[in-house]
């Protein structure tokens, strides 16, 4: 799908490299994604006032124009730069014929400043300035975006980076890399399309020759066995992501795959990338063949390193990693969709121009047992599907099964990790109702599992169960209450909830004690991985290991249960989401109030 | 005249949305609204050739709107001879109200009328009932049952599967059975099954939302059925061949 360059143009790349070419670039790439970063001690800060100007308008994107919202300009929109400590001042006014709203995702602020229309303040009408001003207690890699309807699929997002109060972020250089997911049709079709019209965008589904293929390798036998479950269970082993490469660009920075965003780097230098899930609703994995990278922070907060080849990165995420390129050559910078539809690269090079092998996509990946919260040594099945017919699956040992066959190589070759605590969840009977198809009965901890499509790979691939807390944070009392919460689904209607019930069906809030230490837990009942956001307050991920990594979002794989320590220290209501964009459009979210 | 409108929209807001599930002061939005949408679906829109040399023409069509869990349906299924002269001839055109009762299946329930589109003619009215969705194995079902101003009691089954043959491309099996429950001699049905139909169509999206279609099908009267349609000198079996279109917006 992705146009080779051709040689003759990277020949006019090459010769018109320079200053000429990097001010070309920064056209068409947000002034921020300069090529050449930013050394450290660099001062962009805001010290002062910030004015965002929120507008629709034609745009380049990919080669195409498309019509974007953009900041100031650009889509994605500035980097805004705080230091930690200081107080921050941004100036919204929208130019659009709707509303609109920023919310400053990851960061530590009063309730009115967090920007949920209709949960912290009323949103910003077209012509109006919304001044949000709050103090900054944090550093790291963060973003904002709209909270406003499906904005956010048009653009309307951009990163925010808060500088450490000493100044030291551990490179001699370091770059910002956003990736989204663009697509030139209106995402008011893209969620209609999805709601009547299931699998729209999945053009990777399973075929008639797959199941000959399977028949021929396997057998008639277990064949019939791996298709009937999920034919009984009406679902797609191969649904990963909702809306795919059929009608999304992949963007790293605002560029697409011929565009090439470049970052330069000087050889013998430590170099920090800031890398930003800003997508609608693309998990990517990243990596960049030939140079392994450190991890020095998730979602914005620092965590002991550890060094890897690849990571998922969920919708919302951030992670930091510094690398050390060793000579003086091109990398790139490569960011493959969970599903294989597509992907997009960038290079990290010493001269612009210059380019590196890209990787051809993996195969596209299948779910297998372990999404439907089965594991081999299962006596009694562990899948129920609600509404009455039970799907009564036994003895299937054995089975194929993609999730976790090649698990155990892949954690052979890693260190050993502590294990999650066994929360032990039992669904009552009766499920969630018909806005779940699925309930997971046996939910496991996935926190070691790298993911569906990355079970095989023979590289070093973080897991959740690797990150471990820079230091302890200050409130260690052990939790004082559960609160336990399903995520839940509906595939084919796209009915997307939390136990069972959408937003505009349920009777209240989920209410936090305001100075309590809880303990959430979340198990997701559904076929789907879920970037899970929590607005105000930080979730220290229980994976077994001290001090717990702090996140904002946390995504969780088909039928996996986890658990986050949580203290209810920020008074007010707080939005709690799925970061789909289209599950929380769909109703999978709820306000959670602390009083 | 603006009280009433007041009233009602005032009901509707109660009705559309309960309570609130946060916290908001009252001018301002609610973060999620609820969502609502429609779809006019053309399942099949075809030329059939009969192996009387017949020509039909034949649609199978449902149109709805509505949320996640509560929708109102209109669907219709007919056939009209080509060059005739004569009226098309509905074989089910209903209005139902329909609720998600499990994950896959919609409760339906709802009036409709089958019979000649001709001015004047006696056609049949009744209540249905359907039980609509998808069965294990992914068949896509419209079961249902019939009540007209007699008390005659009909039942029908349809029922699809698509295979994949590759991501834009189906072959997809069809069946549909008629039964009667009690003797309607007035519409020619006598109780017990009265007609299986069979069809086989592959199927090429040109577009998710525009798939053409060719295929062919095997339809034979059954039981008391039977000997009627032999007794009025008709064909206990007929096979044809189709063209037509999958369609919606």
């Amino acid at each position: 799908m992705e146009e080779p360059i051709k040689p003759g143009r990277r020949r006019f790349i090459k010769s018109a490299a320079g200053a000429v070419s990097a001010l070309a670039l920064a056209k068409i790439a947000p002034a921020w994604a300069y090529p050449l970063g930013r050394s450290y001690g660099d001062a962009i800060r805001a010290d002062n006032a910030v004015d965002l100007h929120i507008r629709r308008e034609n745009l380049n994107v990919g080669g195409r124009l498309g019509r974007p919202i953009t900041i100031n300009g650009s889509m994605p929109g500035p980097l805004i730069r705080l230091k930690e400590g200081q107080r921050a001042r941004l100036n919204v006014t929208n130019a659009l014929d709707e509303d609109t709203s920023i919310h400053w995702h990851g960061i530590i602020l009063p309730e009115n400043m967090d920007g949920v229309p209709g949960v912290s303040f009323p949103g910003i009408r077209p012509g109006e300035t919304f001044h949000y001003e709050y103090d900054v207690q944090q550093n790291g890699t963060y973003w904002y975006h709209s909270h406003s309807g499906l904005q956010e699929q048009l653009g309307h997002l951009g990163p925010l980076v808060i500088d450490p109060a000493d100044g030291d972020i551990g490179a001699d250089r370091e770059h910002v890399i956003v990736l989204s997911d663009w697509t030139f049709e209106d995402p008011h079709e893209v969620f209609r399309n999805l709601t009547v019209a299931e699998g729209y965008y999945n053009y990777q589904q399973r075929t008639l020759s797959d199941t000959l293929a399977d028949i021929r390798g396997q057998g008639l036998a277990k064949t019939w066995q791996d298709r009937s479950m999920w034919n009984q269970m009406r679902m797609s082993a191969r649904d990963i992501l909702d809306v795919t490469g059929s009608t999304y660009t992949y963007l790293m920075n605002g560029r697409d795959n011929a565009t090439n965003w470049t970052a330069l780097y000087k050889p013998g230098e430590k170099v920090r990338l800031r890398i930003i899930n800003g997508s609608a609703m693309s998990f990517f994995d990243f990596r960049i063949p030939g140079l392994e990278m450190t991890v020095v922070s998730a979602d914005g907060q620092p965590v002991k390193p550890v060094t890897v080849d690849e990571f998922r990165i969920g919708v919302a995420e951030t992670y930091d990693v510094i690398v050390a390129p060793k000579g003086d050559r091109p990398y790139t910078l490569f960011a493959e969709s969970m599903d294989r539809s597509g992907y997009v690269r960038g290079t990290l090079a010493t001269e612009l121009g210059q380019e590196a092998e890209v990787p051809e996509l993996r195969p596209v990946p299948e779910r297998g047992m372990a999404a439907m919260g089965m594991s081999h040594d299962m006596g009694d099945m562990g899948m129920q599907s609600p509404g009455g017919d039970e799907s009564g699956m036994k003895g299937h040992h054995g089975m194929h099964d993609s999730d976790d066959d090649n698990m155990n190589d892949n954690m052979n070759n890693g260190p050993q990790r502590p294990s999650a605590p066994d929360l032990g969840i039992e669904h009552a009977p009766g499920g969630h109702g018909p806005g779940a198809a699925m309930i997971a009965r046996n939910p496991v901890s996935r926190l070691n599992e790298p993911g569906v499509g990355l079970e095989g790979v023979s590289h070093r691939v973080l897991v959740y169960g690797d990150l471990v807390g820079a230091h302890p944070w200050p409130d260690e009392r052990e939790p004082e209450r559960d609160i336990e919460l399903h995520l839940t689904g509906n595939m084919e209607r796209y009915m997307w909830s939390f136990d069972g019930v959408k937003f505009t069906e349920v009777d209240g809030p989920v209410q936090f004690h305001h100075g309590e230490r809880l303990r959430l837990i979340m198990v997701n009942d559904t076929m789907m991985d879920h970037p899970i956001h929590l607005h105000g307050m930080w979730m220290e991920l229980e994976n077994g290991q001290y001090p717990r990594p702090r996140k904002h979002t946390i995504s969780l794989k088909p039928s996996e249960v986890v658990s986050l320590q949580i203290s209810a220290d920020a008074p007010g209501s707080w939005a709690f989401h799925c970061h789909l964009l289209y599950h929380m459009k769909a109703g999978m979210f709820r306000v959670v109030n602390v009083s | 005249m603006k009280k009433l409108k007041t009233v009602i929209s005032l009901m509707w807001i109660g009705l559309s949305a309960p309570l609130f599930a946060g916290h908001a002061e009252d001018d301002w939005p609610e973060p999620i609204k609820t969502y609502r949408t429609g779809q006019v679906l053309f399942d099949r829109l075809e030329v059939t050739r009969t192996d009387n040399n017949e020509d039909l023409l034949v649609w199978d069509m449902l149109a709805w709107y509505g949320g996640d869990r509560n929708r109102v349906y209109f669907k219709s299924e007919g056939e009209n001879k080509w060059d005739d002269g004569e009226p098309a001839e509905l074989e089910r055109t209903e209005l139902l109200a329909s609720h998600l009762i499990a994950p896959f299946w919609e409760l339906q329930g709802g009036v409709g009328t089958r019979g000649s589109t001709a001015s004047g003619a006696e056609r049949e009215n009744y209540l249905v009932f359907s039980f609509f969705g998808m069965a294990p194995y992914r068949f896509e079902m419209d079961n249902s049952v019939t009540v007209n101003e007699d008390g005659d009691i009909a039942a029908n089954i349809e029922a699809e599967y698509d295979i994949r043959l590759s991501q834009v491309s189906y072959l997809q099996p069809r069946v549909e059975l008629a039964a009667a429950l009690t003797d309607a001699e007035e519409y020619d049905r006598p109780s017990g099954f009265n007609n299986i139909r069979l069809g086989l169509r592959y199927r090429y999206e040109l577009s998710r939302e525009f798939a053409p279609y060719v295929g062919v099908y095997w339809s034979r009267s059954l039981g008391d059925k039977s000997d009627q349609v032999r007794d009025q000198g008709g064909d206990e079996s007929e096979t044809g061949v189709v063209v037509g279109i999958r369609m919606w917006f």
